[in-house]
This record gives structure tokens, sequence and C-alpha cells, in this order.
């Protein structure tokens, strides 16, 4: 692993701490979503609501650094033997989401961008 | 538990983590996993939050039970697949996003390794060094696992999850990403990952022009990915187990005529209503007519009773969807006669896939007609032409989940979603299966078949299973593990000079013979049996009447 690789990986690690920091923390979002569905359970109340906009962000924040990525932008090492390595960056990796339902019970999906981790609670782009 | 060896990442991790020495457990099996714990104590696998056991899951805190459910999970894997490099698992809990339950995938992608089955083509590691025979990233772990802490997971073993989030049933599918279970070319261009292919790319075929993954170029990948129904997996060692898993009737949307638009369609099913299947339909379909009203402003939409309902009675009715819910233009469709009900995206939802249908607890009860979605270009389509007929139902002819020549339907909807599409399997499979998107309710902890087919796919792509005697029958499977695999059947030191066949089992005729002294009371009944034993094989033709002799005369000297 270079140390271009390692100071990859720990800007992904550190990105996402930043992830789990409380509302109020900075949080990097390439792209600004929006909520259309309640989604969130409030943990005070239980009642499903709609997330706020630091939690939509955080989620839209955390399928970033998790899913797919362009390959141009991870580097590829040749090793001793003929190997060649790619380290994927903490990305590439299966996010899975959960939104309860109306009776209780929850729906899950396994995905691996940004968009379709959005599709699937209902978060749209805002463009404004 | 292990030493864990120095990793650059492990180290930052520890710096943010207050400079704590994350631990390591491994997992004794066949291929040993270890799971990496880079929690800091007093959280994640380290916090101490007092918890009572449940379902098999016997930790008293929090940060225990996530450990044991962790550990039972790659123990499941462990027990299933072989190989000489243990396989670590970088995990931690932290507390994630709002609805973000964990994600799971491989550290590293190799090619070119020694020992490679396919030059030029990408492997992760894991397999990388199974195949390679050593370590290829030894300074690295191979698999990246983070979970919510502040998700409420079942953490019980037995699978009795109720209304929760099974986290034993989510780990043996993000686990199995990382194992292989998932390709790295682009959906939005359909290159491949950094010019090469991936191991899984070269099982995926298009049954519309008969290529593999591997063989297209970016162009037909890209077209391929919303192939709906006609990317498959025709890995040899999922398809010859796929009858053993999945139920036959294949649910199927089929225009028939005009020939212009003939064909299969993708389609979203309801919650509502009969299935599909329930009675198989085939009629014409005719546009629904409703009044622009204050229930729904276009004539299209079906939110009211329809006005051409004597034109509906006994066909399929064509709905546009919005403005009201599904089910009521699904009531509506059924109070006028429709046999079946269509329900294509309104502009609104003119890019999204055929949704699947929610009621709403009102209508639902008074919806007769089974009812389908189709996509809005799918939906105007039909609505655009004359003379319209349908099949919608089962066929029963092909098993739910694979196409005719039983290969797996992998997931490729259209419009594609992301990574999610064809690193998965079709959601129209029956039985559910590990590997679909979804995380279903119903999943057993069970990899394999007749309950599975994720093993399978890591087998096609170059995983081995355990199988200490090499007889070829997986460990789990061998009716003796460690069968008495010697060319001629040897009783106590006595060399009959008897071929030693097998069995079909997994057992040899030699191990048959050892089973059946440790089951006889003694020497007589043992004689006995073996007599009876060896006739059997006589008359299916195993063995001629000498070498039963021989079998006997050798068994009544072991004493």
């Amino acid at each position: 692993m270079t140390r271009q690789r390692v100071l990859a990986a720990i800007a992904a690690f550190a990105m996402a701490i930043a992830v789990a920091a409380p509302v109020g923390a900075a949080a990097v979002a390439p792209k600004k979503f929006k909520a259309t569905r309640a989604f969130v359970v409030d943990k005070q109340t239980g009642v499903v609501r709609m997330p706020t906009p630091a939690e939509v962000d955080a989620v839209v924040t955390t399928l970033t650094v998790l899913g797919q990525q362009p390959s141009e932008s991870l580097a590829q090492t040749t090793h001793d033997n003929g190997a060649v390595s790619v380290d994927l960056a903490g990305g590439f990796s299966g996010v899975l989401l959960a939104r309860p339902n109306e009776d209780g019970s929850w729906e899950t999906r396994c995905v691996f961008t940004v968009e379709e981790g959005a599709a699937f609670l209902g978060l749209v782009e805002d463009v404004q | 538990m292990t030493t864990r060896r120095p990793s650059p990442i492990r180290l930052v991790a520890l710096a943010v983590a207050s400079l704590l020495a994350p631990t390591a457990a491994a997992i004794a099996g066949p291929a040993q996993f270890v799971i990496v714990n880079i929690n800091a104590p007093g959280v994640g696998f380290n916090d101490p939050t007092p918890a009572a056991p449940v379902g098999g899951n016997t930790g008293t805190t929090l940060g225990e039970q996530r450990l044991i459910a962790f550990s039972h999970a790659a123990a499941i894997w462990s027990a299933r697949l072989d190989s000489a490099v243990p396989i670590r698992i970088r995990a931690q809990f932290t507390p994630l996003a709002a609805n973000v339950l964990g994600s799971a995938g491989p550290i590293q992608i190799f090619r070119n390794f020694p020992n490679a089955p396919l030059t030029a083509t990408w492997y992760h590691v894991a397999l990388a060094n199974k195949l390679a025979g050593v370590d290829l990233a030894p300074i690295d772990d191979d698999i990246n696992a983070n979970f919510s802490s502040t998700f409420n997971f079942y953490l019980g073993l037995d699978g009795n999850h109720g209304a929760l989030n099974d986290l034993v049933a989510v780990l043996l599918h993000e686990f199995a990403h990382g194992l292989g279970f998932s390709q790295f070319a682009s959906l939005g261009t359909g290159a491949y990952f950094a010019g090469f292919p991936d191991v899984y790319n070269t099982n995926l075929l298009d049954t519309t022009v008969g290529l593999h993954w591997s063989q297209m170029t970016n162009a037909q990948r890209l077209a391929s990915a919303t192939n709906w129904g006609r990317v498959v997996w025709d890995g040899s060692g999922v398809t010859a187990t796929a009858p053993a898993v999945l139920t036959l009737g294949s649910p199927n949307v089929e225009v028939n005529t005009p020939a212009s638009i003939a064909g299969v369609y993708q389609f979203g099913t309801a919650a509502f209503g009969p299935a599909i299947g329930n009675s198989n339909v085939s009629a014409s379909v005719v546009a629904a007519v409703d009044a622009a009203d204050v229930a729904g402003p276009a004539t299209t939409d079906g939110c009211s009773p329809f006005t051409n309902a004597a034109a509906i009675a006994g066909q399929i009715a064509l709905v546009e969807r919005g403005t009201c819910g599904f089910a009521v233009k699904a009531r509506n469709a059924s109070t006028a006669g429709a046999v079946a009900v269509i329900i294509y995206n309104n502009s609104a939802n003119a890019g999204a896939a055929p949704p699947g249908m929610a009621g709403n607890g009102v209508d639902d009860a008074f919806v007769t007609a089974p009812t389908v979605s189709v996509s809005r270009v799918s939906g105007l389509a039909i609505a655009g032409a004359s003379g319209v007929t349908a099949d919608i139902g089962v066929d029963l002819s092909i098993r739910a989940g694979a196409d005719a020549l039983n290969r797996l339907r992998v997931y490729a909807p259209f419009p594609v979603v992301g990574g999610s599409s064809i690193s998965h399997y079709d959601t129209i499979a029956s039985r559910n299966l590990l590997m679909e998107p979804a995380i279903n309710p119903d999943l057993t902890h069970n990899v394999k078949a007749p309950f599975d087919l994720t093993w399978e796919l890591l087998h096609d792509i170059g995983w081995t299973f355990p199988d200490a005697d090499g007889d070829t029958f997986p460990d789990d499977e061998d009716c003796n593990a460690h069968s008495d695999v010697r060319p001629t059947i040897i009783i106590n030191g006595i060399d009959t000079g008897v071929p030693n066949r097998g069995l079909g089992s997994g057992c040899t005729m030699a191990d048959t013979i050892v089973s059946t002294k440790a089951a006889s009371g003694n020497h007589g009944s043992f004689v006995s049996a073996i007599a009876h034993l060896t006739n059997e094989w006589k008359d299916a033709g195993l063995i001629a009447g000498s070498q039963k002799g021989a079998i006997q005369s050798a068994a009544a000297k072991w004493k």
C-alpha cells in the first residue's frame, strides 16, 4: 500500500467518523439532496418522521464514501511477483439501508451508489 | 485469539480511537476467518451495556453479542469455504447515518497473481489469496465491515428476528459481497474496472446477444445492464443446483399483439389483490377512462369509477399512475370487471422502474384482479397501440428466478440502479435468496442448496469447498468427511483386492464395512450384516460373486 493510498484510506475513515458525528458536525456532501418521505424513527417519540437536512447529508456522505467510485481515481500497484492490485479506498462496498413500513417492520436494500440509495429512501437532488 | 499484524490503516483507526488496541478473534474452520475488532474500548464490539442473552447468543453485554453474531456469520462461511490463507475481516460498529445499517466489501482487488486461473482478470483479494495460496497483501486485511451501533439489530443466532433486522443474515449477505459476489464494471459507461474484466463478469451471460460480459464492448455491457430478465449467471455450479432451490412457476407479463410491441415486459407487483398466476389471464388490454375530477385530474388516472366499464369488463385494464393510490385504481378496475390491471408510471416517474405497489388498507380488500406495474415507456407503447393482447400469469415450465435452462437471472432492472444491478440475484426468485438486493425476512442462515445459491456462485468463481478426503463431496455433505479412499477394500489389515468404490454419498465400500462393524453388537451379527450387504452389492452389480466371498472371508476374521 502506497503512502497515497494510506492517506486516501485515512481520509475515507475520517469522513466516516465525520458521518458518525452528532448533528452540527461538518459533513461533506458532493451533491445536495432533500427528503420527500419520512424514514427516520425519532428516538424520543418512536414516530417515523422526515429526516432533517443534516440527517440527509449524513446519509449521502456515507454512501459517497462507501459506494462505487470512478476506477480512474484509484491507483494500481504492481508487485514483485507480477500481480497488480488496486486498493479500493473503502469504496465498492455493499451498503445496507433500511426504511420503516407502516406496520413496524423494516424494508432493506443493499445499494452501491448514492443515487440508488437516495432513490430507496426517497431523496431527490436539491437543485436550489 | 491471534496476534494482529501491523497495518497503516489500522494504526490510523487506533489513533482516532485514542490509541487503544484492537483485538482479533479467529474463527476455526476449513477457511480461517479472523474478525479484527478495531473498536475502542467502551464502544462497538466493546460496548459494556448489559444485554440479556437472546436466540442462542450467550453474550451478556451488547458488545459481546455483536462479536458473537459476527463470529457466527463468519463461522457459517468458514465451514463452507476452503483456503489456506486466513480471511481477515476488519470490523467495527460505529454510529452511522440514520437508516444506514452497515456495509462490507473487499479492501483490494488483484489481477495477474501467481496461479490466477484467468489472467488480466480482477479477483477480490480474499479469493485471490486463496487461489494464489499465499497472502498477497500481508500487511492489510481483506474485507472491510462497518455496521451501525445505533440501529436495533436482532442479535440472536436462531433467525427468530420478528420485525427486527437479523444481523446474522445481513452479515452473511455483506460478507458474500466481500468474498466475490459483486462486479466492478461501470454501470454508467459499461467500461471495465481499470481496463480489465473481473471474474464475476466471465459468468454473466446476456441471452439476447449471446455474449458474456467479459466478451462485450462497453456499449453492449451498458445495454445489458438493463436487459431485464435476459442477464443470467451461467456458471455450472449454480445452474446445476438451481432446480433444488427455486420453485416452478415464473411470473410473467407478455404482450402478444400487435407484433410491433410484442414481448416480455418488466413489471412490479402489488401487495394487494390476487397474486399473479392465481389464475393466468389472457385478454385484450383496454385503456381505462374516468372523469377528470377532484379525485384525479386526468381521464387516464383511474381515480374515479371508469366511464368505459363495458369495454373493460373481462379485459385487462390499463391505468396511469398518479394522484390516488394504486389500490384505488385497482379497485375501480375490479369494479368495472377487469380480469387484470396494468398501472404504468406517470410523467413524474417517467424514468423510474416499475414500482412495487403498496396497499392502503382500505381499498385492498375490494381488489379482485391481479395488478402489475410497468414503466412509462411500456405503458405508453401499450396505450398507443391498437389490438393489444397480453398474458399475465406464471409459466409453470420455468423456475422463478431462472430462465428456461435453469440459469439464474441476475438483477438487471430498467433503469439501472447503480451497483445493485448485476451484483445481486433477481428479485423475482422464489424461494427468496440471500443475495437479492433486499434482505427478506424469510431468509435462513443457510448459504447453499437446497436453501440458497450463494455458495454455488462463489464456487463458480473459484472458491472451493472443504473436502478433507478429496472425494469431491463437500465435508458438510459427505457421509464420511475422512473416507477410506484406498483403491481396494482392506478389512482390518487384510487386502481383499476388491476395488473400493464410492457409493454416491461420500462414503466408500470400506467406510460402510467399518460403520457396519461399529453398529454390530457382536461378531456374529457383524458377519451376518456383511453377508447381507455384499449380497446387495452383488445384486447391484457393484461386485462379482468371487469378490463377495473375499469380503465375507476377511470380515469373518475381524474379531
